[in-house]
């Protein structure tokens, strides 16, 4: 047997989404053909996503070798550490009840989640960049755009390796001028612009 | 036809108020920009672009967004034929020849080959538009429920076949779409779906989070994981005028591009990549000078280029009419129409005229105002290819979030963005498409009233679908085109087509 690793793992992917999803279902009313509750679309995608998935999975068996990119030993940990930390963090955050509302208890686990998950150089472009776009999410309300902007494109600029801090200087402030331009002058988007604690 | 000029006088007047020649010159600009820059396609700039556009009447925001659209087409070929890279995945055929003419010197022809085959194709897929818009749209005011079920469920089997890589996989993503589109909740009953409690979730799943993880952050990261390829010297542009013969022989290719790409447009899963692929594939085959492909052929430039044109614009038809979009670019389309509260389908054609008629008139200025932008100012546009892409990605990701929290000023969008970045990583290493989830994501709702309705109409009974003759062909083409792909020796015809 030649797998197809990428098939097969895209075919267990599709079927535990399906299989999960019609878990989920079992709260919604079915109805009749005639007339359909809530729960008998999703009743109908599931089982033929299940089907679909299946068949991928039966073929992927017999139609590789197609095996995933090489993964280091870094590159492995580093996932269930990054899930981990998401969940650590939010569960920390959550119990302590400092943070109300807003989504940011989610917003910093994802943040967390996102540096733990670039720490091996293979992820670090994955990593930054993800965690660059929450940060801005959990800096903008409270910190305003512009404090939201400079976080998001330090972090998101330490994805690429060839930055220097002048250019990254340069670019955080045609960017902040640029968006301040666009987004505040001219569309006149409704966001704090400076922080709100100062 | 007079009736018909009637309506094309309406929408230039609708087309050339200032407001929106503004807007379909922004698009236009904002197109050939990303055409241009390798590594930022349209889907990602009108996902990107969508919040900002809600500001402005319906019209004019998709007057600027089809500007990016085809606009995109032009500038996609500007750096296949100067730098042999592609811009878009469109103008990936158009290296072929074009770049080996900007090696004999004649970089220039193959440019204004370029232009002028686009502007002509663009001319004729708008008077396509034009006419066949309510032409379609009266048969489809006699669609039952059935019927409509039916011709999405076709449109999503098209779109998963058409798509790259394994059927069996597209339409794995389609279903995936559609299960993704059931979050929310239940219009019918107003019961809360898969929302785990979520107060932001029960309008749906957040459209644009979906297009820009997918298409917008997962793209940068993919782009930064590969060593840049932008240093290539630029070949000189030369004369931009066309000899006799070189006119001669492209003109019979630039005809039977705009054939071929206006046909691909329509088909639900075709668009702009499909049609320059077909028209390439068709010129090698067919065109006089087709012993001199791989050496410059001219033919092998003016084809694909018109086909991808006269695509870009005929693809418009299935989402104004019958309010299916063909493609990725359509769906996102469809989000905006929704998102300014118009529901598009058959009856817009009515209800919207100015929306249909300014849309249609503003494509032609549109072609004509890319006519000027891209020939005389040509350097400005290989000038921007300096820009390194260290520069460009963070202006994109700020973009992406501010767009992505102004769509409803909540923070959660952002973070819904993010698990999507991660998912459109996920897939693409899987080599999952996500252009079908997209479309599926689109359609399920719809489909899911539909399907309601008709089972409600035929109490209960399934034959409903092949009963009705319109219902019954759109399953029968739909089974075909399945069945077709799955003999061996046209599922590697296709492969072919799209790998070169």
């Amino acid at each position: 047997m030649k797998i197809n690793t990428r098939d097969l793992l895209s075919g267990i992917i599709l079927v535990l989404f399906a299989v999960v999803g019609y878990w989920l279902n079992q709260d919604h009313n079915l109805g009749t053909p005639r007339r359909m509750g809530p729960g008998y679309m999703p009743m109908l995608t599931f089982v033929i996503l299940i089907g679909i998935g299946s068949v991928v999975c039966l073929l992927a068996l017999f139609s590789g070798p197609n095996p995933l990119d090489k993964w280091t030993k870094g590159e492995i940990l580093a996932v269930p550490a990054a899930i981990a930390a998401f969940f650590v963090t939010y569960f920390i955050l959550a119990s302590l009840n400092i943070f109300q509302g807003n989504y940011y208890v989610m917003g910093s686990a994802m943040f967390v989640g996102c540096l733990v998950l670039a720490v091996p150089p293979g992820w670090r472009a994955l990593g930054l960049v993800h965690a660059g776009f929450a940060l801005f999410g959990l800096l903008l309300e409270q910190g305003g755009l512009m404090l939201a902007l400079v976080g998001c494109i330090v972090v998101a600029a330490l994805a690429d390796p060839d930055h220097r801090p002048k250019g990254v200087v340069g670019m955080v402030i045609f960017l902040c001028v640029l968006c301040w331009w666009v987004f505040i002058k001219e569309l006149d988007i409704r966001v704090n612009v400076w922080p709100q604690f100062l | 036809m007079e009736l018909l000029l009637n309506n094309l006088a309406h929408g230039f007047s609708v087309a050339l108020t200032l407001n929106n020649i503004m807007f379909c010159l922004l698009g236009c600009l904002i197109g050939t920009a990303i055409g241009v820059l390798p590594g930022i396609g349209p889907v990602a700039t009108i996902s990107l672009l969508l919040p900002i556009t809600f500001g402005q009447p319906a019209t004019t925001a998709i007057i600027m967004l089809a500007g990016i659209y085809y606009g995109a087409q032009y500038g996609g070929s500007t750096t296949a034929i100067l730098l042999n890279l592609p811009g878009e995945v469109s103008s990936v055929v158009t290296t072929l020849e074009g770049y080996k003419m900007a090696r004999n010197g004649r970089a220039g022809a193959a440019l204004t080959i370029a232009a002028l085959g686009s502007f002509f194709a663009g001319t004729v897929s708008t008077i396509l538009v034009a006419a066949s818009g309510p032409l379609l749209t009266s048969v489809a005011l006699s669609f039952g429920p059935a019927d409509y079920f039916s011709l999405m469920l076709l449109g999503l089997i098209i779109s998963a076949v058409l798509a790259q890589g394994s059927v069996l996989k597209s339409v794995g993503m389609v279903v995936l779409g559609v299960a993704l589109g059931l979050v929310g909740t239940d219009v019918q009953t107003g019961q809360q779906r898969f929302t785990f409690g979520v107060p932001e979730l029960s309008d749906g799943v957040g459209f644009v989070s979906i297009a820009m993880g997918m298409f917008g952050i997962a793209e940068i990261i993919l782009n930064l994981e590969r060593p840049e390829q932008r240093s290539v010297l630029a070949a000189k542009v030369g004369s931009l005028f066309l000899t006799k013969e070189e006119f001669s022989r492209a003109v019979p290719s630039v005809l039977r591009g705009t054939a071929v790409g206006s046909l691909l447009g329509i088909l639900p899963g075709g668009g702009a990549a499909l049609a320059s692929f077909g028209s390439y594939m068709m010129e090698r085959k067919m065109s006089r000078g087709r012993h001199e492909f791989g050496n410059g052929a001219i033919e092998g430039v003016a084809g694909p280029e018109s086909a991808n044109n006269a695509a870009s614009q005929t693809s418009f038809i299935p989402l104004l009419t019958l309010g299916i979009p063909a493609n990725a670019v359509m769906a996102l389309m469809v989000g905006a129409l929704i998102i300014q509260g118009i529901q598009p389908g058959p009856r817009m054609v009515e209800a919207q005229p100015d929306l249909f008629w300014g849309l249609i008139a503003s494509m032609w200025v549109g072609n004509l105002m890319l006519l000027v932008i891209n020939l005389p100012m040509i350097g400005m546009w290989v000038k921007l290819l300096q820009v390194p892409y260290k520069y460009l990605y963070p202006s994109i990701l700020v973009f992406c979030a501010i767009g992505v929290y102004s769509l409803s000023n909540n923070v959660f969008d952002v973070y819904q963005t993010v698990l999507f970045g991660f998912v459109g990583y996920m897939f693409s290493k899987l080599k999952m498409e996500p252009a079908p989830l997209l479309i599926g994501f689109v359609l399920g709702p719809m489909m899911e009233e539909h399907l309601r309705r008709a089972m409600l109409l035929s109490r209960g009974d399934v034959m409903v679908f092949v009963e009705r003759p319109i219902s019954a062909s759109m399953l029968a083409i739909a089974a075909v085109a399945l069945i077709a792909m799955l003999l061996p020796s046209l599922r590697k015809g296709k492969d072919k087509a799209l790998s070169e």
